[in-house]
């Protein structure tokens, strides 16, 4: 090849016996090649082969068990898309993932000001308030569990003894309350690593500019509101869609506190494709139930990453 | 004078400060409540729990402690959740550098194809590979061994691992590589005694935020774990919420001591922790 000749000139100049530097060139591709190879084989044997694998099952009457089904066509999403029990639970997980995302959010921004306000201790104060983010959402379901029981539970023991006696319920029993219920517990956080991601670029404001509308006579809210919140435009936008991703899986805090019930009223989307795939062996509809998660989860990360690189351009 | 001069700038305490430390406290003790009652009930009987749901302890007693390790499967779940957990983070780290490596040094649109569809991964939640994956094990006879929750977290940690060393490793200068490789170093020694140290930064992040969320997960033991195992300690807990109905002071016990190593965990490498969540941001 010409760029063989064209290299041997270099070759020469270096003056060292070595192989010539496409024959190199080559060898080093096929290293690389094989630096990368077991990480690759692991990852597309467990990640992209049984994705593509959910597509094709997706189409069948599979029942998880007998090696034998048969090809149904789009009959699955047909199904999915008529069923009421999966837009209910499209809908908790809507109010569950888009609303904790909201509201966590909003509290993690909150924590991250008052924070940043600190000019003593402030490391301290960091450290314990990320101190509750280290329970995990499962742990912190199953304890919130047993507060919530009816008769022994914490909650209802309070109210009861406080004389608001109407006010203990059956909080996760309860066909009206039980979402809300979830969403709180979902909510009922500090913000952990949102709250630091907030701390971290409100500590790359630059006091310059706060100090400045300051002089001019702006107020604290104007300066938040004219000054603080549009340089944290960046900062929102990743949290959000990390929030959002996150919240379209919401899975553990209702496997435990709920197991989707009363009836299938609290299920969301994760934990009825885990319901019906395994506990109701309707392996093809949830594969099917699945991709069309896939898809939600696809276009939220498409739309939110086209939406950031739109502000970073006015930016 | 820089920003951060002017941060560090000794003033008095405030009055705003004070009472922002005062909600602040509060709030800490707040969110923690449900972990400080789990706690204190730790230390109670059954009985002692649902005659009086708000008592204190009357002491130390480590009673449920012990009992939790003699009549439950807890000490097992334990010790699979550590092998889980540190199976794969060593596995991580044996696989996923060299493969950042790779990509950063291959270069070209190879690369560019091979990066991508490492990092498609991060949009294909669990659900969707999940049926497939079970049946998979089944049938090579894998299903409901560590080695598959080990093998599944493995393909669902990379994605994220190729993100964050491929970005670290943009930085690095070649130079130290190529000097070694003229000395005759093979590329694998290379790779393991010159660039893998200096990768160390984001390694300590990578370890830390996989360490946590490999020990906290639930699900993916969940499915691929079943009666004939003991289970995580999450997956032993669900269990014994569905089965030990009349034994509270043993879910409480079993949920602190869950929590017990991630806080033990982050005492120790609390400057790691927060420098690591600001580098793991991509991930949250």
């Amino acid at each position: 090849m010409s760029t063989a000749t064209a290299e041997r000139p270099a070759a020469l100049a270096g003056g060292r016996a070595r192989p010539p530097r496409a024959t190199r060139a080559a060898r080093h591709r096929a290293v690389m090649l094989l630096f990368i190879a077991p990480a690759l084989l692991v990852y597309v044997l467990m990640v992209i082969a049984p994705s593509i694998q959910s597509i094709q099952l997706s189409l069948t009457d599979w029942d998880g068990i007998n090696p034998a089904y048969e090809y149904v066509g789009l009959a699955n999403y047909q199904d999915i898309l008529t069923s009421d029990r999966f837009w209910n639970a499209t809908r908790n997980t809507l109010v569950l993932g888009l609303g904790s995302a909201v509201v966590i959010n909003a509290i993690a921004l909150g924590t991250a000001l008052m924070l940043d306000k600190l000019h003593h201790a402030q490391g301290f104060f960091r450290t314990i308030v990320y101190l509750p983010a280290l329970v995990s959402g499962f742990i912190a379901a199953t304890i919130w569990k047993y507060m919530l029981n009816f008769n022994f539970g914490a909650v209802n023991t309070v109210l009861r003894d406080l004389g608001f006696e109407g006010a203990a319920m059956d909080w996760l029993g309860d066909n009206d309350i039980v979402v809300g219920v979830l969403l709180f517990i979902v909510c009922f956080t500090l913000g952990g690593n949102t709250t630091l991601i907030y701390l971290a670029n409100l500590q790359s404001v630059p006091q310059d500019l706060v100090e400045a509308a300051e002089i001019d006579g702006a107020s604290r809210g104007q300066v938040f509101r004219y000054v603080t919140w549009p340089m944290l435009a960046g900062a929102v936008t990743v949290n959000m869609t990390l929030m959002m991703i996150a919240g379209w899986t919401i899975f553990d805090q209702v496997m435990v506190l709920t197991a989707g019930g009363p009836g299938f009223v609290s299920e969301t989307m994760a934990f009825f494709i885990y319901k019906v795939g395994f506990g109701e062996y309707r392996a093809g509809y949830g594969s099917a139930a699945a991709i069309v998660l896939f898809i939600v989860v696809m276009a939220t990360t498409v739309l939110a990453n086209r939406y950031m690189r739109s502000r970073e351009v006015q930016a | 004078m820089s920003t951060a001069e002017r941060r560090r700038e000794r003033r008095r305490t405030t009055p705003g400060e004070v009472v922002v430390m005062a909600v602040l406290s509060v709030l800490v003790l707040a969110v923690s409540f449900p972990v400080l009652y789990a706690l204190l009930n730790s230390f109670r009987s059954y009985a002692e729990i649902t005659k009086d749901p708000m008592g204190l302890p009357t002491g130390l007693s480590p009673d449920n402690y012990v009992r939790l390790f003699q009549t439950t499967d807890y000490g097992e779940a334990l010790l699979n959740t550590l092998i889980i957990t540190g199976g794969t983070l060593v596995l991580l780290l044996a696989v996923v550098p060299m493969a950042a490596w790779g990509i950063e040094r291959l270069g070209g649109r190879s690369a560019r194809w091979i990066y991508l569809l490492f990092i498609a991964g991060l949009m294909i939640p669990f659900q969707v590979r999940m049926i497939p994956l079970v049946s998979s094990m089944n049938q090579i006879g894998l299903y409901s061994t560590l080695t598959s929750v080990i093998l599944v977290h493995l393909g669902g940690a990379a994605s994220f691992g190729i993100l964050l060393y491929c970005s670290f490793i943009k930085g690095v200068p070649r130079e130290v590589e190529e000097a070694a490789e003229v000395d005759g170093a093979g590329r694998l020694r290379t790779f393991w005694s010159i660039v893998f140290p200096m990768l160390l930064p984001v390694t300590s992040a990578f370890v830390i935020i996989q360490a946590l969320s490999l020990w906290n997960d639930f699900f993916i033991p969940l499915v691929f774990l079943d009666a004939s195992s003991a289970g995580t300690i999450n997956v032993a807990l669900s269990r014994m919420v569905g089965l030990l109905t009349s034994q509270w002071e043993l879910i409480y016990t079993g949920a602190i001591l869950a929590i017990v190593p991630s806080v033990v965990l982050f005492a120790a490498f609390q400057r790691y922790f927060i420098k690591g969540m600001s580098i793991g941001a991509v991930k949250g």
